[in-house]
């Protein structure tokens, strides 16, 4: 029921989403065809070449038609060939994704890693030189924007001290110093978060009562303070992974790193709109699947949630 | 054998306003097998005692004294040490189980986590409890699974087996506590404490649960120390009690010699607080002012602030701690004229004559604006307490009247499980009438989920009927939205919970003057009224600027009353008004209803589940079960001679400070509203049910005066209220519960 519901909602959602990408080639100024067909060629087309172009890519059938078509095929996981460099979209998706993703899990876990214990600590040690110290550090990893941390990262671990590779992709040696740029802004923003969350859940009557139970303080903590903390902090994570993404375009572009992001920025350059079309549904397809993982973690951590949606 | 010694214990918090002596060399003793009662008011320093032999964090810091635990004291191991007497040795039951069961684990989890711990103390890992998979012990964890339930069945939590996977919210309060106390029995503790077991409880699950904890002492050998601030719970089990105030036991004894003969000022105001079933609907005696929020701990008798009997004497020097009879111990320098005042009852009747918190009763102080609907009800004078059991004739119209009032709620969450057919309805209310009738007090009892607050909320509008109606003054009246506005300030709601109703940014006299605002008063008036309003609820005119945060409980419901007469209403309305406070507190409160009625003339309806309550304030009662009220009548013909079992059973459940005989008790917990049993609704539960009962539901019947619908209603009527047709009380209308002392 609840999936079938959840299968529903997310499908409205994914179809609004590509009403909103298609109709973006169209809103954009320029007539793409020529655009495409100088950057292709190199000189200006001639009118017949330009025509017999729309006319090849179905540039003159009604919108509405076009859309049908578009997404006709991309159900069946074909969204149409680059213009640019005539390979199939999906096949370009195929090889920029797993990069992106790759950078996105990790920074998340960079993130998670640190600013969960921290935030703990910090509450638990509420008011001690801890507590100021990370405060102190949150504060200064939220005002960093992420590609200025990523070249300092970049010029003191890999110029300077030369422990990691400078660029590119290869070996997990890669990914520690773009998964750092991207996931400090984040864990600043989890970790403050986790601090209040728990602040409020550590003076509950049930720590109390693990407390009676003769629990040892880390597992009154850990186990059940922490799952409780944990309920509204969850909401939030799922919205920073927008940002994850948002931001994994910009680090991409600073460590050269051939992900989803420098796909995007290149084929906005190029024009290249069955590309942008493409990489837009992917963005959105994640995002719908990161919410829809997000709702079932909030109701295993929350059973007061019922899945029909509503509280009782 | 002595199990637990506490002696001379001081436990301190440091605040931001200064140190808190929250326990001031209180001395006690537990032997095993033995249930000790602490009884003290909110913020007389019980709980931090409580807390201090557990060794929560919370207590703050314990600086003087020693807590002897079979032989170690407690105050002068380590940490570690601490920390592995609890659970295993010292186990807790808190106040509300509701918020000390975690809510995102299951019962199960939590019971068997409490098993974990008293297997292998030492032994507790972070991943094996939090079932990390391969480095949890999995099949441990079964087998204390499997014990959880066999504990849960030992507890009186009926399907186990269904339950043992059950979260918190989805279980009753009742079924919270008793998993609490599986919880606190799992780890076998020599002694068990319980603050305030059942205060958050039905009467009838209170009673069952305090016949558990019986059970316990008597059975294991387990030593309990129970924590009330209502005398009538300690009494009923306990078999010593110690009265705490100001950080310090003032008096203890045995149960019995407490009772009869209380030497201490404070043990005597608080037994004369209770409300006896014989005091009819007399102002109740009150203990002067109120807690102080902190004790100087300088030296003196922490009492003197509030005590009648206290000299000079009291406030110099601590009073020193007397044996006056066979384990028991005064600590009190006035005892000979305290003695002369030879009965308790009397004890509490000097603070009677002007408790500082109430209006200065002076008729003649028109506080009552001109009002500017003129009406005839309001001639009414006091209640006419004598007629109000006799017949309608005189009563005139209804003021506020339910006719045939149904409501239900529909349990499918979402239109796509509608969709799908999940129809479920709940009926909260079914069906009922009832009729208040002007000048009168009519209270409504009943558990909890007896539909008793939803049909307070159909009443005030709060809520829409889904098929009935509500007529005010004759005239059907819709929902709040649809009220004119002198409809809307005919009718007054206090809630039970005042911190839930006021908004804490407000300043008290911005709390106050909302209804006057949204009248449309400028703020001239505004400031007059709310002047006058302060002073009607009895709270000094500084407190206008306080917040709800600097007030305490019984002040809070002050305000709220405030605000609900702001308009004067004709009728207000008062869902559980006192059952949180203490009992002294509940008695002044009580007063200033009384007080109320008699000088504006309003009509009340009382909602509670606390059955002493309503009969000190109601003239007629109706007793609610599944929705329906299955028996009505005049307060003192229901009370002392129920015609329903389900009003004998209520009333057999209210602890008592008397012969302590074993009393039937309910089995089960109330039905759900969704699937209400066939015939008689109360059947499952009834101790004298027929097989008719199952079959036909009962009409009402008639028996002197009272309304009840049960096929055997004159049996009852006749019989007393016991289930027991062998020993049929004597036909005397002396109810069981008769507190002459
Ligand atoms: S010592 Fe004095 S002030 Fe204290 S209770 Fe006795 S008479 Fe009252
Ligand atoms: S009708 Fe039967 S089941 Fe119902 S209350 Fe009376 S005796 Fe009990």
């Amino acid at each position: 029921m609840y999936l079938l519901y959840r299968s529903l909602t997310a499908t409205v959602v994914l179809l609004g989403a590509s009403v909103l990408t298609f109709g973006l080639v169209y809103l954009t100024p320029g007539d793409s065809a020529e655009t495409i067909l100088i950057q292709q060629t190199g000189h200006q087309p001639s009118q017949e070449a330009v025509e017999s172009f729309r006319e090849e890519e179905g540039l003159n059938e009604p919108i509405p038609v076009q859309f049908v078509d578009w997404l006709g095929s991309a159900l069946q996981g074909d969204l149409g060939q680059s213009y640019y460099s005539n390979r199939a979209v999906t096949e370009l998706l195929v090889q920029h994704l797993p990069a992106t993703i790759e950078l996105a899990v990790a920074s998340m876990a960079v993130a998670l890693l640190v600013a969960i214990p921290t935030g703990v600590a910090s509450a638990v040690h509420h008011g001690s030189s801890i507590d100021a110290g990370s405060q102190l550090v949150a504060l200064v990893g939220v005002s960093m924007p992420n590609f200025w941390l990523g070249y300092l990262l970049i010029i003191v671990f890999a110029l300077t001290l030369d422990l990691f590779p400078v660029a590119g992709t290869g070996g997990l040696s890669h990914l520690v110093l773009p998964a750092i740029a991207l996931g400090t802004g984040m864990a600043a923003i989890v970790m403050r978060l986790v601090r209040t969350s728990m602040l409020e859940v550590i003076d509950r009557e049930y720590v109390d009562g693990a407390r009676a139970k003769g629990l040892r303080g880390r597992i009154v903590v850990y186990k059940h303070a922490l799952r409780n903390a944990l309920i509204p902090v969850v909401t939030v994570i799922g919205l920073q992974f927008a940002f994850v993404l948002n931001g994994a375009v910009v680090i991409e572009v600073v460590f050269q790193r051939p992900g989803l992001g420098t796909l995007l920025v290149d084929a906005i350059f190029a024009r290249d709109y069955p590309v942008v079309q493409g990489v837009v549904l992917v963005i959105a397809v994640l995002f719908v699947v990161t919410n829809f993982l997000v709702d079932l973690t909030y109701h295993y951590l929350d059973p007061r949630i019922s899945l029909g949606g509503g509280t009782r | 054998m002595t199990l637990l010694t506490v002696d001379n214990l001081h436990t301190r918090f440091e605040t931001n306003d200064g140190v808190v002596r929250a326990v001031d060399g209180a001395s006690l003793t537990i032997d095993r097998g033995e249930i000790v009662g602490l009884v003290g008011e909110s913020g007389s320093g019980k709980s931090v005692l409580a807390r201090s032999i557990v060794g929560l964090h919370s207590p703050g810091r314990i600086v003087e004294g020693a807590i002897d635990f079979d032989g170690v004291d407690l105050t002068d191991v380590s940490a570690s040490t601490r920390e592995r007497y609890r659970g295993t040795d010292i186990a807790m039951v808190f106040q509300d189980p509701t918020a000390t069961l975690n809510p995102v684990f299951d019962v199960g989890e939590q019971i068997a986590e409490s098993l974990r711990v008293h297997d292998d103390s030492s032994g507790q890992s972070l991943l094996d409890f939090c079932h990390v998979p391969l480095v949890s012990d999995r099949s441990r964890w079964r087998r204390h699974r499997e014990r959880a339930i066999e504990l849960m069945d030992q507890v009186g939590i009926a399907d186990p087996e269904d339950r043992v996977d059950a979260y918190p919210h989805e279980l009753s309060g009742g079924m919270c506590q008793r998993a609490m106390l599986a919880i606190a029995l799992a780890g076998d503790p020599d002694l068990l404490i319980a603050d305030e077991p059942t205060t958050a409880l039905d009467t009838t699950t209170q009673a069952r649960i305090l016949d558990q904890l019986r059970e316990l002492a008597a059975e294991t050998d387990t030593a309990v120390l129970v924590i009330s601030h209502d005398f009538g719970v300690v009494a009923d089990c306990c078999d010593r009690v110690a009265v705490m105030y100001g950080g310090e036991i003032v008096e203890r004894g045995p149960t019995d010699r407490l009772l009869e003969s209380p030497e201490h000022p404070y043990t005597r105001g608080l037994l004369s607080c209770l409300l006896r079933a014989d005091d009819g609907r007399d102002r109740l005696p009150t203990i002067d002012g109120t807690v102080p929020e902190r004790f100087d701990g300088g030296p003196g008798c922490p009492f003197a602030s509030r005590c009648s009997y206290g000299t000079d004497d009291c406030e110099r020097r601590d009073p020193a701690v007397r044996t006056v009879g066979p384990d028991h111990e005064v600590a009190c320098h006035e005892l000979e004229a305290v003695r002369a005042d030879d009965s308790p009852a009397a004890a509490g009747s000097p603070s009677e004559s002007t408790p500082p918190g109430r209006p200065r009763a002076d008729p003649s102080e028109s506080v009552t604006r001109d009002r500017a609907r003129a009406d005839g009800s309001r001639t009414i004078d006091a209640r006419g307490r004598s007629g109000s059991a006799g017949g309608s004739a005189d009563r005139g119209d209804p003021i506020l009247e339910a006719r045939g009032v149904t409501r239900t709620y529909d349990l499918a969450d979402s239109a796509i499980q509608r969709a799908f057919g999940d129809s479920r309805t709940l009926r909260a209310v079914d069906g009922v009438n009832l009729a208040v009738y002007p000048g009168e007090t009519v209270g409504l009892v009943g558990e909890s989920a007896s539909g008793k607050s939803t049909l307070a909320k159909l009443l005030t509008g709060l809520e829409a009927p889904s098929t009935g109606e509500v007529r005010f003054d004759g005239e059907p009246v819709g929902t709040v939205a649809d009220r004119t506005a002198d409809q809307l300030a005919d009718v007054g709601v206090v809630f039970q919970n005042p911190q839930g109703s006021i908004n804490p940014r407000q300043r008290v006299r911005e709390t106050i003057a909302e209804p006057l605002l949204e009248r449309g008063w400028d703020s001239e008036c505004r400031r007059e009224r709310v002047r006058e309003l302060l002073d009607l609820v009895g709270l000094a005119e500084r407190y206008g600027s306080r917040r709800p945060h600097q007030l305490s409980g019984g002040q809070l419901q002050r305000v709220a009353i405030a605000r609900a007469i702001a308009l004067e209403p004709r009728v207000v309305v008062f869902d559980e008004p006192v059952s949180a406070l203490d009992v002294s507190v509940r008695a002044q409160l009580l007063n200033l209803l009384a007080d109320l009625q008699r000088r504006l003339g309003l009509t009340y309806l009382v909602i509670s589940h606390d059955l002493d309550v309503v009969r000190h304030v109601a003239d007629r009662v109706a007793v609610m079960y599944l929705g329906e009220i299955v028996e009505r009548g005049p307060a003192e013909r229901v009370f002392d001679r129920p015609s329903h079992p389900y009003t004998a059973a209520l009333l057999e459940a209210v602890p008592r400070i008397d012969d302590g005989t074993d009393a039937t008790r309910l089995e089960g917990p109330i039905p759900s509203g969704v699937d209400v049993p066939s015939g008689c609704r109360f059947h499952p539960r009834c101790p004298i049910a027929e097989p008719v009962c199952e079959t036909d539901e009962p009409d009402s019947v008639a028996v002197g005066g009272v309304d009840s619908h049960c096929h055997f209603a004159q049996q009852v009527a006749s019989r007393g209220v016991t289930e027991d047709s062998e020993s049929p009380r004597d036909q005397s209308p002396d109810p069981p519960d008769t507190t002459t002392r």
